[in-house]
Protein backbone atom coordinates (compact mmCIF):
# COMPACT_ATOMS: atom_id res chain seq x y z
CA UNK A 1 0.00 0.00 0.00
CA UNK A 2 2.64 2.15 1.08
CA UNK A 3 4.65 1.09 -1.96
CA UNK A 4 1.97 2.57 -4.08
CA UNK A 5 1.57 5.75 -2.65
CA UNK A 6 4.87 6.40 -3.04
CA UNK A 7 4.93 5.67 -6.59
CA UNK A 8 2.53 8.07 -7.28
CA UNK A 9 4.36 10.79 -5.56
CA UNK A 10 6.79 10.40 -7.99
CA UNK A 11 7.50 14.28 -8.49
CA UNK A 12 7.63 15.40 -4.80
CA UNK A 13 10.09 13.07 -4.44
CA UNK A 14 12.28 14.01 -7.09
CA UNK A 15 12.36 17.35 -5.91
CA UNK A 16 13.67 16.35 -2.20
CA UNK A 17 16.47 14.38 -3.95
CA UNK A 18 17.51 17.71 -5.45
CA UNK A 19 18.45 19.07 -2.09
CA UNK A 20 21.72 18.25 -0.94
CA UNK A 21 22.68 15.69 1.48
CA UNK A 22 24.50 18.58 3.97
CA UNK A 23 21.37 20.46 3.90
CA UNK A 24 18.95 17.61 4.61
CA UNK A 25 21.47 16.96 7.61
CA UNK A 26 21.43 20.73 8.44
CA UNK A 27 17.46 20.68 8.82
CA UNK A 28 17.25 18.16 10.81
CA UNK A 29 20.26 19.28 13.00
CA UNK A 30 18.60 22.47 13.63
CA UNK A 31 15.08 21.19 13.56
CA UNK A 32 15.74 18.79 16.63
CA UNK A 33 17.86 21.26 18.48
CA UNK A 34 16.16 24.52 18.67
CA UNK A 35 13.98 24.13 20.94
CA UNK A 36 15.75 22.23 23.58
CA UNK A 37 18.38 24.73 23.30
CA UNK A 38 16.03 27.68 23.30
CA UNK A 39 14.89 26.40 26.34
CA UNK A 40 18.15 25.89 28.25
CA UNK A 41 19.27 29.61 27.57
CA UNK A 42 16.38 30.93 28.86
CA UNK A 43 15.60 28.59 31.84
CA UNK A 44 18.91 28.21 32.84
CA UNK A 45 21.80 30.79 31.44
CA UNK A 46 19.90 33.72 30.73
CA UNK A 47 18.19 33.37 34.28
CA UNK A 48 21.67 32.90 35.69
CA UNK A 49 23.74 35.47 34.36
CA UNK A 50 20.64 38.29 34.87
CA UNK A 51 20.88 36.90 38.63
CA UNK A 52 24.57 37.73 38.35
CA UNK A 53 24.09 41.23 38.04
CA UNK A 54 21.07 41.41 40.28
CA UNK A 55 22.40 40.28 42.71
CA UNK A 56 24.65 43.61 43.14
CA UNK A 57 21.65 46.01 43.32
CA UNK A 58 18.66 46.40 45.61
CA UNK A 59 15.95 45.52 42.91
CA UNK A 60 12.58 45.28 44.42
CA UNK A 61 10.51 43.86 41.90
CA UNK A 62 8.84 47.17 41.04
CA UNK A 63 11.68 50.08 40.85
CA UNK A 64 14.16 50.39 38.69
CA UNK A 65 17.29 48.05 40.34
CA UNK A 66 20.08 50.67 41.68
CA UNK A 67 23.64 49.47 41.70
CA UNK A 68 25.02 49.13 45.64
CA UNK A 69 28.11 47.17 44.52
CA UNK A 70 28.97 44.36 47.33
CA UNK A 71 26.29 45.04 50.04
CA UNK A 72 24.27 42.08 49.31
CA UNK A 73 27.41 40.07 49.91
CA UNK A 74 28.43 41.98 52.89
CA UNK A 75 25.18 41.49 54.52
CA UNK A 76 25.28 38.05 53.71
CA UNK A 77 28.82 37.40 55.49
CA UNK A 78 28.41 39.86 58.65
CA UNK A 79 24.95 39.15 59.47
CA UNK A 80 24.71 36.07 62.60
CA UNK A 81 21.61 35.51 60.95
CA UNK A 82 22.88 34.48 57.63
CA UNK A 83 25.61 32.80 59.09
CA UNK A 84 23.11 30.15 60.89
CA UNK A 85 21.83 29.22 57.90
CA UNK A 86 24.86 27.71 56.39
CA UNK A 87 25.68 26.40 59.79
CA UNK A 88 22.67 24.39 59.50
CA UNK A 89 24.03 22.92 56.40
CA UNK A 90 27.03 21.42 58.24
CA UNK A 91 24.42 19.53 59.74
CA UNK A 92 23.28 18.11 56.60
CA UNK A 93 26.43 17.65 55.16
CA UNK A 94 27.03 15.35 58.52
CA UNK A 95 24.25 13.23 58.57
CA UNK A 96 24.74 12.16 54.49
CA UNK A 97 27.87 10.24 55.84
CA UNK A 98 25.85 7.73 58.58
CA UNK A 99 23.44 7.30 55.34
CA UNK A 100 26.02 6.54 52.57
CA UNK A 101 28.03 4.58 55.40
CA UNK A 102 25.42 2.65 56.63
CA UNK A 103 24.31 2.17 53.41
CA UNK A 104 27.56 1.05 51.60
CA UNK A 105 28.43 -1.39 54.66
CA UNK A 106 25.09 -2.95 54.28
CA UNK A 107 25.63 -3.29 50.25
CA UNK A 108 28.68 -4.69 50.94
CA UNK A 109 28.03 -6.96 53.02
CA UNK A 110 24.73 -8.95 51.86
CA UNK A 111 26.28 -8.68 48.14
CA UNK A 112 25.12 -11.87 46.50
CA UNK A 113 21.97 -14.07 45.98
CA UNK A 114 20.17 -14.71 48.69
CA UNK A 115 16.51 -15.37 49.82
CA UNK A 116 14.38 -12.64 50.76
CA UNK A 117 16.85 -10.01 48.77
CA UNK A 118 13.92 -8.76 46.41
CA UNK A 119 11.54 -8.43 49.49
CA UNK A 120 14.83 -6.50 50.91
CA UNK A 121 14.96 -4.01 48.14
CA UNK A 122 11.42 -3.68 47.98
CA UNK A 123 10.76 -2.34 51.62
CA UNK A 124 14.04 -0.72 51.46
CA UNK A 125 13.08 1.97 48.18
CA UNK A 126 9.97 2.75 49.73
CA UNK A 127 10.48 6.27 51.43
CA UNK A 128 12.30 6.92 48.09
CA UNK A 129 9.23 6.88 46.81
CA UNK A 130 7.22 9.54 49.07
CA UNK A 131 6.97 12.80 48.80
CA UNK A 132 8.24 15.62 50.94
CA UNK A 133 5.16 16.27 52.65
CA UNK A 134 4.55 12.63 53.26
CA UNK A 135 7.76 12.61 54.83
CA UNK A 136 7.72 15.39 56.78
CA UNK A 137 4.33 14.52 58.49
CA UNK A 138 5.72 10.81 59.34
CA UNK A 139 8.51 12.48 60.73
CA UNK A 140 6.36 15.06 63.08
CA UNK A 141 4.39 12.20 63.92
CA UNK A 142 7.90 10.77 64.85
CA UNK A 143 9.54 13.53 66.67
CA UNK A 144 6.51 14.71 68.52
CA UNK A 145 5.94 14.69 72.34
CA UNK A 146 4.05 12.08 72.18
CA UNK A 147 5.91 10.45 69.39
CA UNK A 148 7.27 7.31 68.24
CA UNK A 149 10.82 8.28 69.19
CA UNK A 150 10.25 9.54 72.85
CA UNK A 151 8.10 6.03 72.99
CA UNK A 152 10.64 3.87 72.01
CA UNK A 153 13.10 5.80 74.03
CA UNK A 154 10.63 5.01 77.39
CA UNK A 155 10.53 1.59 76.50
CA UNK A 156 14.40 1.26 76.43
CA UNK A 157 14.26 2.69 79.82
CA UNK A 158 16.44 6.01 78.28
CA UNK A 159 13.50 8.20 79.38
CA UNK A 160 16.31 11.05 80.61
CA UNK A 161 16.92 11.55 76.83
CA UNK A 162 13.06 11.93 75.36
CA UNK A 163 12.57 15.87 74.77
CA UNK A 164 10.61 17.75 72.14
CA UNK A 165 12.55 17.42 69.20
CA UNK A 166 11.15 19.92 66.87
CA UNK A 167 10.90 22.67 69.41
CA UNK A 168 14.38 22.53 71.16
CA UNK A 169 16.85 24.74 69.43
CA UNK A 170 19.49 22.26 70.40
CA UNK A 171 17.89 19.10 68.68
CA UNK A 172 15.70 20.32 66.18
CA UNK A 173 18.51 20.77 62.86
CA UNK A 174 20.15 17.21 63.60
CA UNK A 175 16.56 16.11 63.76
CA UNK A 176 15.52 17.33 60.51
CA UNK A 177 18.76 16.67 58.89
CA UNK A 178 18.78 13.00 60.38
CA UNK A 179 15.48 12.31 58.34
CA UNK A 180 17.60 12.06 55.02
CA UNK A 181 18.94 8.62 56.94
CA UNK A 182 15.66 7.10 56.48
CA UNK A 183 15.02 8.34 53.26
CA UNK A 184 17.73 8.08 51.41
CA UNK A 185 19.48 4.73 52.32
CA UNK A 186 17.39 2.33 50.96
CA UNK A 187 18.28 3.90 47.58
CA UNK A 188 21.82 4.46 47.86
CA UNK A 189 22.26 0.93 48.89
CA UNK A 190 20.36 -0.30 45.52
CA UNK A 191 23.00 2.02 43.62
CA UNK A 192 25.63 0.19 45.78
CA UNK A 193 24.21 -3.21 45.41
CA UNK A 194 23.93 -2.65 41.41
CA UNK A 195 27.71 -1.58 41.26
CA UNK A 196 28.77 -4.49 43.15
CA UNK A 197 27.06 -6.54 40.50
CA UNK A 198 29.32 -5.69 37.71
CA UNK A 199 32.17 -6.54 39.32
CA UNK A 200 32.81 -9.65 36.85
CA UNK A 201 32.15 -13.01 38.51
CA UNK A 202 35.36 -14.36 37.32
CA UNK A 203 36.92 -12.11 40.03
CA UNK A 204 35.07 -13.77 42.97
CA UNK A 205 36.00 -17.49 41.61
CA UNK A 206 39.82 -16.64 41.17
CA UNK A 207 39.60 -15.40 44.76
CA UNK A 208 37.68 -19.18 45.72
CA UNK A 209 40.55 -20.51 43.98
CA UNK A 210 42.79 -19.16 46.49
CA UNK A 211 40.98 -19.76 49.28
CA UNK A 212 39.72 -16.67 50.56
CA UNK A 213 37.19 -16.39 52.88
CA UNK A 214 34.26 -14.26 52.90
CA UNK A 215 35.47 -11.61 55.00
CA UNK A 216 38.59 -11.69 52.23
CA UNK A 217 36.22 -11.18 49.45
CA UNK A 218 34.62 -8.19 51.39
CA UNK A 219 37.87 -6.68 51.94
CA UNK A 220 39.84 -7.13 48.67
CA UNK A 221 37.15 -7.26 46.01
CA UNK A 222 33.86 -5.71 47.09
CA UNK A 223 35.14 -2.37 49.18
CA UNK A 224 37.49 -1.50 46.45
CA UNK A 225 35.58 -1.87 43.49
CA UNK A 226 33.10 0.64 44.63
CA UNK A 227 34.68 2.88 46.96
CA UNK A 228 34.31 5.53 43.48
CA UNK A 229 30.69 5.57 44.07
CA UNK A 230 30.94 6.24 47.48
CA UNK A 231 33.41 9.18 47.15
CA UNK A 232 31.17 10.58 44.49
CA UNK A 233 28.04 9.88 46.53
CA UNK A 234 29.75 11.99 49.33
CA UNK A 235 30.85 14.86 47.50
CA UNK A 236 27.47 15.57 45.93
CA UNK A 237 26.19 15.26 49.47
CA UNK A 238 28.02 18.75 49.93
CA UNK A 239 25.93 20.14 47.03
CA UNK A 240 23.19 18.33 48.10
CA UNK A 241 22.79 20.04 51.51
CA UNK A 242 23.66 23.39 50.45
CA UNK A 243 20.64 23.03 48.68
CA UNK A 244 18.27 21.36 51.40
CA UNK A 245 14.54 22.99 51.02
CA UNK A 246 11.62 20.75 51.62
CA UNK A 247 11.89 19.57 55.07
CA UNK A 248 12.98 22.43 56.99
CA UNK A 249 10.17 24.12 54.64
CA UNK A 250 7.34 21.86 55.01
CA UNK A 251 8.10 21.09 58.67
CA UNK A 252 8.92 24.46 60.36
CA UNK A 253 8.69 26.72 58.00
CA UNK A 254 12.10 27.84 58.13
CA UNK A 255 11.40 28.86 62.05
CA UNK A 256 12.72 27.71 65.18
CA UNK A 257 16.28 28.13 63.74
CA UNK A 258 16.30 25.84 61.23
CA UNK A 259 16.32 28.58 58.17
CA UNK A 260 18.17 27.17 55.16
CA UNK A 261 19.86 29.23 52.08
CA UNK A 262 17.04 27.87 49.58
CA UNK A 263 14.38 28.63 52.31
CA UNK A 264 15.52 32.47 52.55
CA UNK A 265 16.31 32.82 48.93
CA UNK A 266 12.17 32.00 48.58
CA UNK A 267 11.57 34.25 51.99
CA UNK A 268 13.53 36.90 50.45
CA UNK A 269 12.16 37.12 46.74
CA UNK A 270 9.09 36.26 46.92
CA UNK A 271 7.48 37.49 50.16
CA UNK A 272 9.79 40.11 51.62
CA UNK A 273 10.35 41.94 47.35
CA UNK A 274 14.58 41.87 48.53
CA UNK A 275 14.87 40.43 45.20
CA UNK A 276 18.30 41.64 44.77
CA UNK A 277 19.14 40.54 48.07
CA UNK A 278 18.13 36.17 46.89
CA UNK A 279 19.82 36.95 44.11
CA UNK A 280 22.95 37.28 45.77
CA UNK A 281 22.66 34.51 48.17
CA UNK A 282 21.19 32.54 45.06
CA UNK A 283 24.91 33.31 43.81
CA UNK A 284 26.42 32.21 46.57
CA UNK A 285 24.93 29.15 46.66
CA UNK A 286 25.75 28.55 42.98
CA UNK A 287 29.44 29.27 43.43
CA UNK A 288 29.24 26.61 46.23
CA UNK A 289 27.12 23.79 44.41
CA UNK A 290 30.16 24.79 41.25
CA UNK A 291 33.25 24.04 43.72
CA UNK A 292 31.53 20.70 44.97
CA UNK A 293 30.63 18.93 41.78
CA UNK A 294 34.28 20.63 40.26
CA UNK A 295 36.36 18.76 43.18
CA UNK A 296 34.10 15.42 42.39
CA UNK A 297 34.88 15.84 38.68
CA UNK A 298 38.65 16.10 40.09
CA UNK A 299 38.18 13.20 42.26
CA UNK A 300 36.59 10.79 39.99
CA UNK A 301 38.79 11.88 36.66
CA UNK A 302 41.77 11.61 38.26
CA UNK A 303 40.73 7.93 39.93
CA UNK A 304 39.78 6.76 36.12
CA UNK A 305 42.73 7.62 35.01
CA UNK B 1 31.33 -18.11 44.72
CA UNK B 2 32.71 -18.79 48.29
CA UNK B 3 30.47 -20.52 50.38
CA UNK B 4 28.72 -18.53 53.42
CA UNK B 5 28.96 -19.91 57.02
CA UNK B 6 25.89 -20.00 59.40
CA UNK B 7 27.52 -17.64 61.50
CA UNK B 8 27.69 -15.08 58.66
CA UNK B 9 23.95 -15.94 57.29
CA UNK B 10 22.71 -15.47 60.62
CA UNK B 11 24.65 -11.92 61.02
CA UNK B 12 23.41 -11.31 57.29
CA UNK B 13 19.91 -11.92 58.39
CA UNK B 14 19.34 -9.91 61.71
CA UNK B 15 21.61 -6.95 59.66
CA UNK B 16 18.49 -7.07 56.61
CA UNK B 17 15.95 -7.56 59.80
CA UNK B 18 17.06 -4.54 61.27
CA UNK B 19 17.60 -2.35 58.07
CA UNK B 20 14.32 -3.29 56.77
CA UNK B 21 12.29 -2.62 60.73
CA UNK B 22 14.39 1.22 60.54
CA UNK B 23 12.12 1.66 57.42
CA UNK B 24 8.63 0.40 58.53
CA UNK B 25 8.80 1.45 62.51
CA UNK B 26 7.93 5.28 61.23
CA UNK B 27 5.44 3.95 58.72
CA UNK B 28 3.17 2.54 61.13
CA UNK B 29 1.69 5.40 63.04
CA UNK B 30 0.77 6.86 59.88
CA UNK B 31 -0.77 3.91 58.26
CA UNK B 32 -3.01 3.38 61.88
CA UNK B 33 -3.88 7.48 61.98
CA UNK B 34 -5.30 7.08 59.09
CA UNK B 35 -7.83 4.62 60.52
CA UNK B 36 -8.70 6.34 63.48
CA UNK B 37 -11.39 8.36 64.40
CA UNK B 38 -10.34 12.12 65.71
CA UNK B 39 -11.52 11.66 69.52
CA UNK B 40 -9.43 8.02 69.08
CA UNK B 41 -6.29 9.89 67.52
CA UNK B 42 -6.26 12.16 70.87
CA UNK B 43 -6.50 9.11 73.23
CA UNK B 44 -4.53 6.72 72.31
CA UNK B 45 -0.88 5.92 71.57
CA UNK B 46 1.10 6.34 67.84
CA UNK B 47 1.29 2.83 68.02
CA UNK B 48 -1.82 1.78 69.72
CA UNK B 49 -4.26 0.06 66.44
CA UNK B 50 -6.93 1.63 65.69
CA UNK B 51 -10.78 0.40 66.75
CA UNK B 52 -11.43 -0.74 63.28
CA UNK B 53 -9.92 -0.67 59.69
CA UNK B 54 -12.93 -0.22 58.02
CA UNK B 55 -13.56 3.40 59.35
CA UNK B 56 -12.99 5.26 56.21
CA UNK B 57 -14.76 8.53 57.32
CA UNK B 58 -11.25 9.69 57.05
CA UNK B 59 -10.47 9.11 53.74
CA UNK B 60 -13.78 10.32 52.51
CA UNK B 61 -12.88 13.23 54.62
CA UNK B 62 -9.45 14.10 52.28
CA UNK B 63 -11.31 13.57 49.03
CA UNK B 64 -14.30 15.64 49.88
CA UNK B 65 -12.63 18.64 51.49
CA UNK B 66 -8.88 18.14 49.74
CA UNK B 67 -9.71 19.21 46.51
CA UNK B 68 -7.41 16.01 45.99
CA UNK B 69 -8.78 14.22 42.87
CA UNK B 70 -8.62 17.82 41.38
CA UNK B 71 -5.43 17.76 42.21
CA UNK B 72 -4.00 14.75 41.46
CA UNK B 73 -5.69 15.63 37.85
CA UNK B 74 -3.57 18.55 37.46
CA UNK B 75 -0.23 16.39 38.29
CA UNK B 76 -1.73 13.18 35.58
CA UNK B 77 -1.94 16.01 32.97
CA UNK B 78 1.46 17.65 33.89
CA UNK B 79 3.30 14.74 34.16
CA UNK B 80 1.74 13.05 30.63
CA UNK B 81 2.47 16.86 28.86
CA UNK B 82 5.98 17.54 30.66
CA UNK B 83 7.40 13.34 29.90
CA UNK B 84 6.23 12.94 26.92
CA UNK B 85 8.21 15.94 25.53
CA UNK B 86 10.89 15.24 27.60
CA UNK B 87 11.25 11.70 26.40
CA UNK B 88 10.99 13.07 22.90
CA UNK B 89 13.79 16.40 23.04
CA UNK B 90 16.10 13.97 24.64
CA UNK B 91 16.27 11.54 22.50
CA UNK B 92 16.00 13.93 19.88
CA UNK B 93 18.93 15.58 21.17
CA UNK B 94 20.54 12.38 21.58
CA UNK B 95 20.42 11.13 18.00
CA UNK B 96 21.41 14.41 17.22
CA UNK B 97 24.89 14.78 19.04
CA UNK B 98 25.41 10.99 18.66
CA UNK B 99 24.93 10.30 14.77
CA UNK B 100 25.61 13.62 13.26
CA UNK B 101 28.83 16.29 12.91
CA UNK B 102 28.59 19.97 12.64
CA UNK B 103 29.97 22.94 13.59
CA UNK B 104 28.51 23.94 17.02
CA UNK B 105 28.39 20.18 18.04
CA UNK B 106 31.14 21.22 20.87
CA UNK B 107 29.35 24.41 22.18
CA UNK B 108 26.12 22.33 21.87
CA UNK B 109 27.36 19.35 24.34
CA UNK B 110 29.37 22.28 26.53
CA UNK B 111 25.45 23.64 26.79
CA UNK B 112 24.01 20.79 27.95
CA UNK B 113 26.55 20.05 30.10
CA UNK B 114 27.10 22.85 32.27
CA UNK B 115 23.79 22.63 33.04
CA UNK B 116 24.72 20.42 36.09
CA UNK B 117 26.34 23.00 37.53
CA UNK B 118 23.43 25.52 37.69
CA UNK B 119 20.84 24.11 40.30
CA UNK B 120 17.25 24.91 39.88
CA UNK B 121 17.15 26.51 43.33
CA UNK B 122 19.72 29.04 42.02
CA UNK B 123 17.94 30.60 39.11
CA UNK B 124 14.39 30.50 40.46
CA UNK B 125 14.52 34.30 41.01
CA UNK B 126 14.40 35.25 38.15
CA UNK B 127 12.78 32.54 36.29
CA UNK B 128 9.61 33.55 38.17
CA UNK B 129 9.72 36.98 36.73
CA UNK B 130 10.13 35.66 33.04
CA UNK B 131 7.48 32.56 33.62
CA UNK B 132 5.15 36.14 35.82
CA UNK B 133 5.96 38.37 32.24
CA UNK B 134 4.45 35.57 30.29
CA UNK B 135 1.65 35.55 32.46
CA UNK B 136 1.51 31.86 33.31
CA UNK B 137 2.02 31.82 37.12
CA UNK B 138 -1.01 30.08 38.92
CA UNK B 139 -1.76 27.85 35.90
CA UNK B 140 -0.29 24.35 35.24
CA UNK B 141 1.33 25.43 31.94
CA UNK B 142 4.44 26.98 34.25
CA UNK B 143 4.96 23.67 35.72
CA UNK B 144 4.74 21.66 32.16
CA UNK B 145 7.17 24.33 31.10
CA UNK B 146 9.73 23.97 33.41
CA UNK B 147 9.88 20.31 34.00
CA UNK B 148 10.06 20.15 29.42
CA UNK B 149 13.93 20.67 29.67
CA UNK B 150 16.42 18.57 28.59
CA UNK B 151 18.56 16.88 31.23
CA UNK B 152 22.26 16.00 30.68
CA UNK B 153 21.75 12.71 32.56
CA UNK B 154 18.57 11.70 30.16
CA UNK B 155 21.30 12.46 27.27
CA UNK B 156 24.02 9.97 29.18
CA UNK B 157 22.00 7.58 29.43
CA UNK B 158 20.51 7.84 25.73
CA UNK B 159 23.97 8.07 24.65
CA UNK B 160 25.23 5.07 26.28
CA UNK B 161 22.57 2.99 24.42
CA UNK B 162 23.21 4.97 21.00
CA UNK B 163 26.66 3.24 21.10
CA UNK B 164 25.29 -0.06 20.72
CA UNK B 165 22.98 0.27 18.08
CA UNK B 166 24.44 -0.30 14.85
CA UNK B 167 25.51 2.68 12.49
CA UNK B 168 24.59 0.24 9.85
CA UNK B 169 21.29 0.31 10.47
CA UNK B 170 20.84 3.83 9.60
CA UNK B 171 23.32 3.48 6.49
CA UNK B 172 21.11 0.79 4.81
CA UNK B 173 17.98 3.26 5.39
CA UNK B 174 19.36 5.81 4.09
CA UNK B 175 20.13 3.66 1.30
CA UNK B 176 16.67 2.66 0.64
CA UNK B 177 16.01 6.45 0.31
CA UNK B 178 14.72 6.75 3.91
CA UNK B 179 14.91 10.44 5.73
CA UNK B 180 17.01 11.28 8.92
CA UNK B 181 13.77 12.12 10.18
CA UNK B 182 12.16 8.44 9.44
CA UNK B 183 15.34 6.83 10.66
CA UNK B 184 14.99 8.62 14.06
CA UNK B 185 11.14 7.43 14.24
CA UNK B 186 11.50 4.08 12.72
CA UNK B 187 14.56 2.87 14.21
CA UNK B 188 16.41 5.06 16.55
CA UNK B 189 13.88 5.59 18.76
CA UNK B 190 12.19 2.03 19.11
CA UNK B 191 15.19 0.87 20.35
CA UNK B 192 15.81 3.54 22.50
CA UNK B 193 13.08 2.19 24.20
CA UNK B 194 14.98 0.86 27.62
CA UNK B 195 16.30 3.54 28.21
CA UNK B 196 13.13 5.88 27.96
CA UNK B 197 11.36 3.22 30.31
CA UNK B 198 13.38 3.73 32.80
CA UNK B 199 14.09 7.60 32.24
CA UNK B 200 10.23 8.03 32.27
CA UNK B 201 9.94 6.11 35.55
CA UNK B 202 12.62 7.49 37.34
CA UNK B 203 11.61 11.12 35.71
CA UNK B 204 8.04 10.22 36.80
CA UNK B 205 8.51 9.53 40.44
CA UNK B 206 10.78 12.73 40.82
CA UNK B 207 7.86 14.86 39.24
CA UNK B 208 4.84 13.16 40.37
CA UNK B 209 7.04 14.00 44.41
CA UNK B 210 8.39 17.76 43.28
CA UNK B 211 7.21 20.11 45.71
CA UNK B 212 9.60 23.00 44.95
CA UNK B 213 8.43 24.27 41.82
CA UNK B 214 4.62 23.28 41.56
CA UNK B 215 4.86 25.07 45.76
CA UNK B 216 6.63 28.45 43.93
CA UNK B 217 4.49 28.68 40.51
CA UNK B 218 1.02 27.01 41.96
CA UNK B 219 -0.16 28.58 45.31
CA UNK B 220 -3.76 29.26 44.62
CA UNK B 221 -6.49 27.66 43.29
CA UNK B 222 -4.63 25.50 40.66
CA UNK B 223 -2.49 22.75 42.77
CA UNK B 224 -0.51 20.17 42.30
CA UNK B 225 -0.90 16.45 44.39
CA UNK B 226 2.20 17.64 46.68
CA UNK B 227 1.17 21.41 46.55
CA UNK B 228 -2.51 20.18 47.81
CA UNK B 229 -1.36 18.06 50.78
CA UNK B 230 0.95 20.92 52.10
CA UNK B 231 -1.66 23.26 52.11
CA UNK B 232 -3.89 20.30 53.62
CA UNK B 233 -1.25 19.94 55.93
CA UNK B 234 -0.20 23.73 56.65
CA UNK B 235 -3.86 24.78 57.59
CA UNK B 236 -4.49 24.06 61.49
CA UNK B 237 -8.03 23.09 61.15
CA UNK B 238 -7.43 19.83 59.38
CA UNK B 239 -7.34 17.15 61.87
CA UNK B 240 -4.26 15.26 61.71
CA UNK B 241 -6.20 12.14 60.96
CA UNK B 242 -7.62 13.13 58.11
CA UNK B 243 -3.80 14.53 56.77
CA UNK B 244 -2.63 10.75 57.02
CA UNK B 245 -5.91 9.71 55.38
CA UNK B 246 -5.35 11.55 52.22
CA UNK B 247 -1.32 10.76 52.39
CA UNK B 248 -2.21 6.74 52.27
CA UNK B 249 -4.64 7.97 49.35
CA UNK B 250 -1.75 9.61 47.00
CA UNK B 251 0.62 6.99 47.51
CA UNK B 252 -1.46 4.11 45.85
CA UNK B 253 -0.53 5.58 42.25
CA UNK B 254 3.19 5.66 43.11
CA UNK B 255 2.31 2.26 44.68
CA UNK B 256 1.19 0.71 41.82
CA UNK B 257 3.83 1.72 39.11
CA UNK B 258 6.20 1.16 42.19
CA UNK B 259 4.76 -2.69 42.10
CA UNK B 260 4.89 -3.24 38.48
CA UNK B 261 8.12 -1.35 37.37
CA UNK B 262 10.46 -2.17 40.19
CA UNK B 263 13.00 -3.45 37.74
CA UNK B 264 13.32 -0.49 35.87
CA UNK B 265 13.73 1.65 39.19
CA UNK B 266 16.56 -0.34 40.29
CA UNK B 267 18.12 -0.41 36.89
CA UNK B 268 18.13 3.23 36.41
CA UNK B 269 19.13 4.23 40.23
CA UNK B 270 21.65 1.35 39.62
CA UNK B 271 23.04 3.22 36.13
CA UNK B 272 22.43 6.76 37.83
CA UNK B 273 26.34 6.12 39.05
CA UNK B 274 28.22 5.14 36.02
Amino acid sequence: MLGVKEQTLAYPKTKTSRMSATTKKRILIFSFLIVPIIHLLIFSYVPIITNFFLSFTNYNGVSTPTFIGFDNYVRLFTDPQYIQMFKNCLWYMLMSIPQLVFSFALAIFVNGKFRGLQLFKGIAIIPYLLNGVIVSTIFIIFFNNTGTLNMLLGALGLEGLTTNWLQNLDTVNPAIASISIWRYYGMNFIMFFGALQTIPKDLYEAAAMDGCNKWQEIRYIAVPAIKKVLYINLILSISGSIQVFELPYIMMNGANGTMTPVIQIQQSAFQDDRIGFAAALSMLVFVIVIIAIGIQKLVTKERSA
Amino acid sequence: MIKESKGFKLIRAIFLISAALFVIVPLIPLVFMAFKTGTEYASTGVFTAPQSFLNFYNFMYAINVGKLGEALMNTAIILAVSLTVQVLFTTMVSYVLHRFDFKLKKLVTFLFTMTMFIPVVTTQVVVFEIIYSIGLVNTIWSVIILYSGVGIVGIYIMLNLLDSISKDLDESALIDGASYFTIYRKIIFPLLKPATTTMLILNGIGLYNDFYIPNIYLNKSTQTFTVALYKFFGSMSTPFEIVAAAILLGVIPIMIVYLFMQKYIYYGLAGAVK
